[in-house]
């Protein structure tokens, strides 16, 4: 079971806290997240399915937005971040 | 309510959304309710056929767009259906802000305008965003349709985006024929539809693209904004890029009127229906985008006897002011009252057509869009 935690801002559309959820990629994560909290939806990925420009998923500590995305596969980890990245003004 | 005498300065911000709430005298302001911190706030428009409903455009680099609605005049806000553009096949075309030569399928990137339908049609609300799309809502932002002919058009291929971005910023509807509105894009021109959206035609005769080889073409001229004249429907007031124009004919031919005022380059202008025949401008340094003069000025068109006024004292405010292109608004109220918000925070105030001007004494933070709402003249 993989455990994710959400940026606060993103706490606005999604849960509170930590959000245990099973799934093999980033992309299958994201839709049950969404399943769960429909106002997640388009937040984290646009319509075409991609991540936003801003966000950033880490897998185990490790930034994967700009490599895999997506499409990252998720066997063996256990922690997932989903954060905005320092930008801004 | 009849009986509602507040006035309201609905302003959106580079960090949220203010509402300003003042009397008919309009001398006394309070600031607050205060939304969005943090969102950039495009638009933020009341929608007058639902006394105490506004519509914001909120966007976020982080997290998308979202239309935001309130039913209690900005006290809370709820996220309504936020379109989404067509699917990935219908696509090819739109434009890339990181390469504008190389067409690439693009997201729904921010909400620039949100004009509620008219009076016959109390449900209806339309929507400009980018990439130059357009949407129309029958039931208050609850669901959306898209305007194929601006949406799905072959010819996007061939429209670029200003430097604020592919947006149609300019929704303009006839209140008498209900199929008859219009739209501004940038950089493309604007066009008119006479069939409810169905089919549109472009209307940029006589606007100059001084920044195309081809100095007066069909499209590509970049409109800024367009307002329509606050008693005639038939006639309108447009800020480009190449200069302020008048049209008396529903848009089919465009007459410059900026000359006289030297450099007439600028982003907003605005008609208010007590004042038939004028328009209020702004007009900036084409270089630097702020008042050149080194001082706040607004300018006023009187399209009667076709000369141009200075409304504000060169003394009363000195600096350069940005003003952008839904940063001037006025009431309904007679004198009509005059706002104008800055991309420096703040917030000027006419309360009698231009004659005095002060300033709302609060900092706000980068002004996107004033618009007013608020009673009309008894």
């Amino acid at each position: 079971m993989l455990k994710v935690h959400l940026d606060s801002w993103l706490r606005e559309f999604g849960p509170r806290g930590n959000e245990e959820i099973e799934a093999a990629s980033v992309a299958l994560l994201l839709d049950e997240l969404e399943r769960r909290y429909p106002r997640l939806r388009f937040k984290i990925r646009d319509e075409r399915g991609e991540l936003r420009r801003y966000v950033r998923v880490f897998v185990d500590g490790v930034d994967v937005s700009a490599s895999t995305g997506v499409a990252t596969p998720l066997t063996g980890a256990q922690n997932i971040d989903i954060l905005h990245s320092i930008a801004g003004g | 309510m009849a009986s509602d005498r507040t006035v309201r300065i609905l302003v959106g911000t580079r960090k949220g959304t203010y509402i300003v709430t003042g009397d008919t005298a309009r001398r006394k302001w309070k600031v607050g309710p205060v939304a969005h911190e943090g969102y950039e706030i495009y638009h933020v428009v009341a929608d007058p056929r639902h006394p105490g409903d506004l519509y914001a455009a909120v966007n976020s680099a982080f997290w998308g767009p979202q239309v935001q609605r309130s039913q209690n005049w900005g006290k809370s806000w709820k996220e309504m259906m936020t379109p989404l553009t067509p699917p990935r096949k219908d696509r090819e075309g739109m434009f890339n802000d990181a390469d504008p030569t190389t067409a690439v399928p693009r997201p729904l990137n921010n909400l620039w305008h949100i004009e509620p339908g008219r009076a016959s049609e109390p449900e209806t609300v339309y929507l400009g965003a980018d990439p130059h799309l357009l949407f129309r809502s029958p039931d208050r932002g609850a669901s959306w349709e898209a305007i194929d002919w601006v949406n799905q058009n072959p010819a996007r291929k061939e429209w670029g985006p200003g430097a604020g971005g592919a947006c149609l910023h300019t929704i303009l509807l006839d209140p008498r024929d209900p199929r008859r509105l219009y739209i501004g894009m940038s950089a493309v021109g604007t066009f008119r539809s006479d069939d409810g959206g169905r089919s549109w035609k472009p209307t940029n005769k006589g606007v100059l693209a001084p920044f195309l080889p081809n100095k007066h073409p069909e499209t590509g001229q970049c409109v800024h904004h367009v307002a329509a004249d606050g008693a005639d429907p038939d006639t309108f007031y447009r800020q480009d890029h190449g200069g302020m124009y008048v049209s008396h004919d529903r848009m089919e031919k465009w007459t410059r009127i900026g000359k006289p005022l030297g450099d007439d380059f600028g982003f907003c202008v605005a008609s208010p229906p007590s004042a038939p025949g004028r328009a209020y401008f702004v007009r900036l340094d084409g270089m630097a985008r702020v008042t050149g003069e080194g001082h706040f000025q607004v300018h006023e068109w009187n399209d009667r006897t076709k000369r141009w006024r200075t409304l504000v004292s060169p003394t009363a405010f000195p600096g350069h002011f940005g003003v952008q292109r839904e940063g001037i608004a006025t009431d309904r109220l007679d004198p009509a009252g005059i706002y104008v918000g800055t991309t420096t925070g703040q917030l000027f105030v006419s309360p009698d057509a231009g004659k005095r001007w002060q300033l709302v004494p609060f900092q706000f933070p980068g002004i996107h869009s004033v618009s007013a709402a608020g009673p009309a003249a008894e």
